[in-house]
C-alpha cells in the first residue's frame, strides 16, 4: 500500500494544527488533542481548545473504539478518483472518548453496516506520509 | 427577534421573481447573477407599488459583490448596505436584517434579493465537500450525503421506511403542478419515487432539490407605511435563529434543539401555537428537513413525522399545506426566497388555485449549520 505514487483519493492538506496527529496516524497511533489547562478531549485537531480557550495542547492515545452513529452509501460519482468504488460507505463513528469522525468501515458488507455497531480503527498506508484511520467492526 | 414590540411592526410589501422553468430550459453561459437579480428587483419595486428613488436600502445574497448590481439598478445612493454570503441558509438572516433596519429607521424601503446561477455555470454541490472533518479523503461528498446519513440514524432510533419519505416530494411536486413558474412539472407518484436512482443511499433522486438559475427579490419596510400601498401588507411576526455548527454539518438530535429555540422565540411571546400556522412554507434542501422540522417545531409527533405526513396531510387540501409553489424540490432553488414569495401571496390570498381558504399565518424554517426561522402573518392578526 505504501507506493507513495499510486494513491489517487484525496488526502489532507497537513498544516501546523494537524501535523502531529498525522505523524502519529503514520506510526499507526491514534491520538487526539487534550487541553492540558481542562482535560478537555476533542477532535478534528484545532490548535486551541474548544472548550476553555487556552493554547495547551497535549495529545491523548484514543483506545481506538467506537460506535457507529449513522451511515450512508455513496452512490453519485461526486469525486472522481472514488468512483470505481461506488457504491462505498461512509460512517460518522463516536468515539469512546466523545468525538465525532467520519470514515470508511472496511471488513464488512455494506448492507450488513447498522447504526449502534462497535468498531475499533485501523490503519490503511496511503502514501509514505499519510495514512488513514478506518474502522472494522470489532 | 422576537419581542412582543417588534411582532407586526415591519412587513414584505413587494415581491419579485424569475420564470424558473423559463430559465431551467435554456443553459446560458452569458446568463449573470446581476441580471436574474435586476429582473426580480425591479417586479418587486413594482409590486410594492413603490418609485425605484423611494428605495434606501440594499441586501444582496448570491452574488459575489454588491457593488455590480448596485451600477445596474441604480441604487447607488443608498443609506443601508448588507452584503450576504452565497449561502442557502441566509434567508430568514436577511429577512431579519431587513426588518430591523427600517424598524429602526436604518432605511425606509429595502430591497433585499437572492440571486444564482448555478445550473448555466455547471455548479455542483458535492466534489469539494464542505472541508471539515477530512470529509473528503473517506469519500463524504455533499451535504446530501450527510442528510443521509443522518436519515440511516432517524430510521434506526424511529423506524419508518424510505416509501413513507416519498410522501413528501410527492406531495410537494403535486404544488409545483399548479404552479407555472416551476421546473418539475411532470406528475411523480411514489412508484415514480421509488423508481429513481439512489445518489446517497438511502436517499434518492427526488429527496433532493434542484440545481438551477434565478433570483428572488422581496420589498421591506414598516407596517405603518405598507397601509398605504398597493397590496395588503404581509406583516412580519418574527424571524428567529439559532446555530448549530457542526463539523459533521448535521445535528444528531435531528435539530430539536434548534426548532425548539426558534419556536420558543416566535410563537410565545404572541401566544401563537402550532394549531395557528395555516401553511409551512419550509427549506427543502432535503426531503428529510421537512420531516425534522414537522417534529421539531411539534406538528407531529417525536419519531412519528413519516407516518404523519401520509395520506395527503401535507397537500393542498390537506391538515397543513407544505411548499404550496413547489418548493426547492419541485419549483426552484432559490434557498427559502421562493418559499418567502409563495407565503407573501398565500397570504395576501393572491395564489390562485393553490390558495389556502382564510390562510392567516405561515411559517418557514432552514435546517442546517445555521437554521433560521421566520414567521409572517396577515395584516390585523397583531
Amino acid at each position: 500500500m505504501s507506493d507513495g505514487g499510486g494513491y489517487t483519493k484525496p488526502l489532507p492538506t497537513v498544516s501546523h494544527e494537524d501535523r502531529e496527529f498525522w505523524a502519529a496516524a503514520r506510526e499507526h497511533r491514534f491520538v487526539l488533542p487534550q487541553c492540558q489547562t481542562c482535560g478537555h478531549v476533542w477532535f478534528p485537531p484545532y490548535a486551541s481548545c474548544p472548550s476553555c480557550l487556552a493554547f495547551d495542547r497535549g495529545w491523548t492515545e484514543a483506545s481506538g473504539r467506537g460506535t457507529v452513529w449513522g451511515f450512508t452509501i455513496m452512490r453519485q460519482p461526486y469525486i472522481p478518483s472514488f468512483e470505481p468504488e461506488l457504491p462505498y460507505n461512509v460512517v460518522l463513528v463516536e468515539l469512546e472518548e466523545g468525538p465525532m469522525v467520519y470514515s470508511n468501515l472496511v471488513g464488512i458488507d455494506n448492507d450488513d453496516i447498522a447504526c449502534g455497531l462497535a468498531v475499533e480503527a485501523v490503519f490503511e498506508d496511503a502514501t509514505d506520509e499519510i495514512t488513514l484511520i478506518k474502522f472494522r467492526p470489532v | 427577534m422576537s419581542d412582543r414590540e417588534f411582532a407586526g411592526k415591519t412587513a414584505i410589501v413587494g415581491i419579485g421573481s424569475t420564470d424558473f422553468a423559463r430559465l431551467y430550459r435554456t443553459n446560458d453561459p452569458e446568463r449573470t447573477g446581476e441580471a436574474l437579480a435586476t429582473e426580480a428587483i425591479a417586479a418587486a419595486i413594482a409590486d410594492a407599488g413603490l418609485e425605484k428613488s423611494q428605495i434606501d436600502g440594499l441586501i444582496t445574497g448570491g452574488l459575489p459583490h454588491y457593488e455590480p448590481v448596485a451600477y445596474r439598478t441604480g441604487l447607488t445612493d443608498v443609506r443601508f448596505v448588507v452584503d450576504y454570503p452565497g449561502a442557502g441558509r441566509m434567508c430568514a438572516m436577511a429577512l431579519m436584517h431587513a426588518a430591523t433596519a427600517v424598524h429602526h429607521g436604518l432605511a425606509d424601503y429595502v430591497v433585499l434579493f437572492n440571486s444564482v446561477v448555478f445550473r448555466s455555470q455547471g455548479v455542483k454541490f458535492g466534489a469539494q465537500g464542505q472541508g471539515l472533518l477530512y470529509d473528503t479523503i473517506y469519500g463524504m461528498a455533499s451535504p446530501g450525503a450527510q442528510y443521509s446519513l443522518a436519515f440511516t440514524r432517524y430510521q434506526a432510533e424511529y423506524g419508518g421506511t424510505e416509501e413513507q419519505l416519498g410522501a413528501i416530494p410527492v406531495a410537494i411536486r403535486s404544488h409545483a403542478q399548479m404552479t407555472p413558474r416551476a421546473i418539475m412539472q411532470q406528475e411523480m407518484s411514489i412508484d415514480d419515487y421509488l423508481a429513481a436512482r439512489y445518489i446517497a443511499q438511502p436517499l434518492r433522486l427526488f429527496d433532493y432539490c434542484l440545481i438551477n438559475d434565478g433570483a428572488v427579490a422581496y420589498v421591506v419596510t414598516t407596517a405603518e407605511r405598507a397601509r398605504d400601498l398597493a397590496h395588503p401588507p404581509v406583516l412580519i411576526a418574527g424571524t428567529a435563529g439559532r446555530a448549530n455548527f457542526r463539523e459533521w454539518y448535521v445535528d444528531l438530535g435531528f435539530w430539536d434543539d434548534a426548532c425548539g429555540s426558534m419556536k420558543a422565540d416566535l410563537f410565545d411571546p404572541l401566544g401563537v401555537t402550532t394549531d395557528d400556522i395555516d401553511c409551512l412554507q419550509v427549506y427543502d434542501n432535503f426531503s428529510v428537513s421537512v420531516l425534522w422540522g414537522l417534529e421539531g417545531f411539534g406538528f407531529a409527533p417525536k419519531g412519528q413525522g413519516l407516518e404523519w405526513v401520509q395520506n395527503g396531510r401535507i397537500a393542498l387540501g390537506g391538515e397543513l399545506p407544505v411548499n404550496t409553489s413547489g418548493g426547492m424540490l419541485s419549483e426552484s432553488y432559490l434557498q427559502g426566497w421562493n418559499q418567502h414569495a409563495e407565503a407573501v401571496r398565500q397570504l395576501r390570498g393572491e395564489a390562485g388555485e393553490r390558495q389556502i381558504p382564510d390562510c392567516d399565518w405561515s411559517l418557514y424554517w432552514c435546517l442546517s449549520a445555521l437554521p433560521g426561522a421566520s414567521l409572517l402573518c396577515r395584516d390585523g392578526l397583531l
